[in-house]
């Protein structure tokens, strides 16, 4: 079902692209032009994924509830890093992002803070001090 | 002669201090990344790719500590197998079969040893053979006109997903995602914006950085998500670290046979490393028969098929840095550093940048006794490391990815765009699709574009050209010859299960 499902949003993106590509037209440069290979390119993708939706192979096993929603939390606590990085500066981002990933992957809450409140400044350290890569210390909010 | 005296100079420049530091810190970051469950080459060199550049150093010594990770990554990736039963890499799979066993009758030394040196001959046998053919292929490679090219690409993109064990049609559609991304951004000939729904951020295009590191290191942490802390394995404890050197002498023979087989594996087009360890694996129990000791700890079982996929990885260098063209994942993302570096793999390169092609090969020589010399002595300490555990190494992982490709750009978007390919990848793999080709296509979509738009311009919109060279015609000829067998190999794969579900592999 999964595959059919997938394969069906995957049709559905490439029939988009192809008839996206079909819009773009310069009357000047080469001979082929810019539309011809995303259509090229296009239709064995609908032909690929329609044919998933018809002889769909393979099956696939998705994760328990409880491991859903533990991936979907790392998701956002991703997210949430890629948005707090500038305001929260990035020691402090850091020490969140490991803090509670650690706990997310199943590690003990207080060890997870303990290695996150040591690493976080040691990557600080290492990227900015050590190599040179400038990482805001405190951010926007400060 | 020619070539002897270019490899001299290629160790001129591997000798640099510079070049030499780095070539040791990445045979240890190598190992140490392949050996951690979790990590493995594509992941650990996509990480590294940003860093690199942010360091800012020049597309020689990138490359060199680059190369000395991969071919890290091949010596670790045996050091999981071996002691947890789980490949730190996807070629050490078939090092399990023999490598788990041994340890638990205690061996653990002796099959750590035995796949050290393994590793040593396969990956020195591969750069001898880098070191005589790539410059005969680059030399033929300057005939390929653009049409030739295109043929050539057709080719990489129908055969990157190897021939068995994969339904082919999910393999080519993640070929055509990738070509369908990296059509997004402004086109450069017309300078018409493709794909970009206003957004201005990807007018210049999907980084493949970016891509790479969401679809390998991103995605990596949404798998392990999937099973709790304990159901993760645990580490075999060893005692002694000592290993038997007459049980090293006695698998001379498979090192030897599973170093050849491995090396023609590795630069066949789509073939890689894996089917490199499995063809090596395979013949070696062909030809020594083992008395049905194979798959119980046979230590020649470990020499095969470690000496082969480190045979195979350095001959997937081959297609790479002569055609442009890469053999197997990790080269493929090798070539996405190079491509980002402004330097173009292709027969051109040899001529116009012997100095990084021969610094290479020759960092290659070095990298090998360094990896050899550090993981004998050293095979305890990397054990111990690999003891943390998955949820305190993981989200240091995420962090480095982050600091890496934000280092690139400085933009918000490009971290989001690494998550949302995170997801991408991780939806890919549940389908069994695998990620390289997706890679390979956003990496070659725009080579493979121009070359198409080049060729038609010469012929002004005769597609005749496509087939007008007899290089194209014989490419094509491969392309389809492949394609029928690997579809017909999928169908009876099919058929067998149907016949007997019992026997079904979980594929």
């Amino acid at each position: 079902m999964t595959t059919r499902l997938l394969g069906a949003v995957i049709f559905v993106i490439a029939a988009l692209f192809v008839s996206g590509a079909t819009s773009y037209d310069a009357p000047f440069g080469d001979v082929l032009g810019p539309a011809v290979f995303p259509i090229i390119v296009g239709i064995p993708a609908m032909i690929l994924s329609a044919s998933l939706v018809v002889w769909p192979g393979g099956e696939v096993a998705w994760p328990r509830p409880e491991r859903l929603a533990r991936q979907g939390a790392s998701l956002a606590v991703l997210l949430g890093y890629a948005w707090l990085l500038r305001p929260l500066g990035f020691p402090l981002a850091t020490f969140l992002l490991l803090a509670l990933l650690g706990i997310i992957l199943d590690g003990p809450a207080w060890k997870s803070a303990a290695i996150a409140a040591l690493i976080a400044p040691g990557l600080w350290a290492l990227f900015d001090k050590g190599l040179g890569l400038p990482l805001d210390v405190l951010g926007t909010w400060f | 002669m020619e070539t002897l005296s270019a490899l001299a100079g290629g160790f001129a420049v591997a000798l640099t201090p510079l070049n030499l530091t780095l070539l040791l810190l990445g045979c240890f970051a190598g190992t140490l990344i392949g050996a951690l469950p979790g990590l493995g080459p594509v992941n650990g060199v996509a990480i590294l790719i940003p860093l690199t550049f942010a360091f800012g150093f020049d597309a020689t010594s990138s490359l060199i500590l680059l190369s000395a990770v991969y071919f890290g990554c091949m010596y670790g990736g045996r050091i999981s197998s071996i002691l947890l039963n789980i490949p730190g890499d996807e070629p050490a799979i078939m090092t399990t079969l023999d490598g788990f066993p041994m340890a638990q009758q205690g061996r653990a030394a002796d099959a750590l040893a035995i796949s050290g040196v393994a590793s040593f001959v396969g990956a020195t046998v591969s750069v001898i053979g880098l070191t005589l053919f790539a410059p005969l292929l680059a030399r033929a490679a300057i005939y390929f006109g653009p049409a030739d090219y295109f043929a050539l690409y057709v080719l990489a993109f129908a055969t990157i997903g190897g021939i068995a064990g994969v339904d082919p049609r999910k393999t080519l559609l993640s070929a055509a995602l990738g070509l369908m991304i990296a059509c997004i951004g402004i086109d450069p000939i017309t300078g018409i914006p493709r794909f970009t729904a206003g957004n201005y951020h990807i007018y210049d295009g999907v980084d493949p950085i970016v891509a790479l590191v969401g679809l390998f290191a991103i995605s990596e942490i949404l798998v392990l998500l999937e099973k709790r802390g304990k159901e993760r394995a645990a580490t075999i404890r060893v005692q002694s670290w000592l290993p038997d050197f007459r049980a090293i002498w006695s698998t001379r023979g498979a090192m030897t046979r599973g170093s050849l087989v491995g090396f023609v594996a590795g630069v066949l087009p789509g073939a890689g490393a894996s089917l490199g360890a499995v063809m090596s694996y395979a013949m070696e129990k062909q030809v020594s028969g083992g008395g049905g000791t194979f798959g119980t700890g046979d230590p020649r079982g470990v020499a095969a098929p470690e000496a082969g996929n480190n045979a195979a990885s350095g001959g997937a260098l081959i297609p790479m840095l002569s055609l442009g063209v890469p053999g197997s994942g990790t080269t493929a993302v090798m070539l996405a550093m190079l491509v980002s570096l402004n330097v173009q793999p292709g027969p051109l390169l040899f001529a116009q940048q012997p100095e990084l092609v021969w610094g290479l090969v020759a960092s290659l020589y070095l990298a090998n006794i360094a990896l050899l010399v550090l993981n004998l002595p050293l095979i305890g300490l990397f054990t111990r490391l690999m003891m943390v555990p998955t949820w305190a190494l993981m989200p240091i992982v995420a962090a480095v990815s982050f600091v890496g490709v934000f280092s690139i750009s400085n933009s918000i978007f490009d971290l989001e765009l690494m998550i949302m390919f995170g997801a991408l990848g991780y939806v890919l793999r549940k389908l069994g699709v695998s990620l390289v080709p997706l890679v390979l296509g956003l990496l070659l979509g725009g080579d493979m574009e121009r070359n198409l738009r080049r060729a038609m311009s010469i012929s002004d919109g005769d597609w005749g050209i496509l087939l007008s060279s007899w290089i194209s015609v014989v490419l094509y000829t491969f392309t389809a010859l492949f394609l029928a067998l690997s579809v017909w190999l999928a169908i009876r794969d099919q058929r067998r299960a149907k016949l007997f579900p019992e026997n079904r592999t979980s594929k």
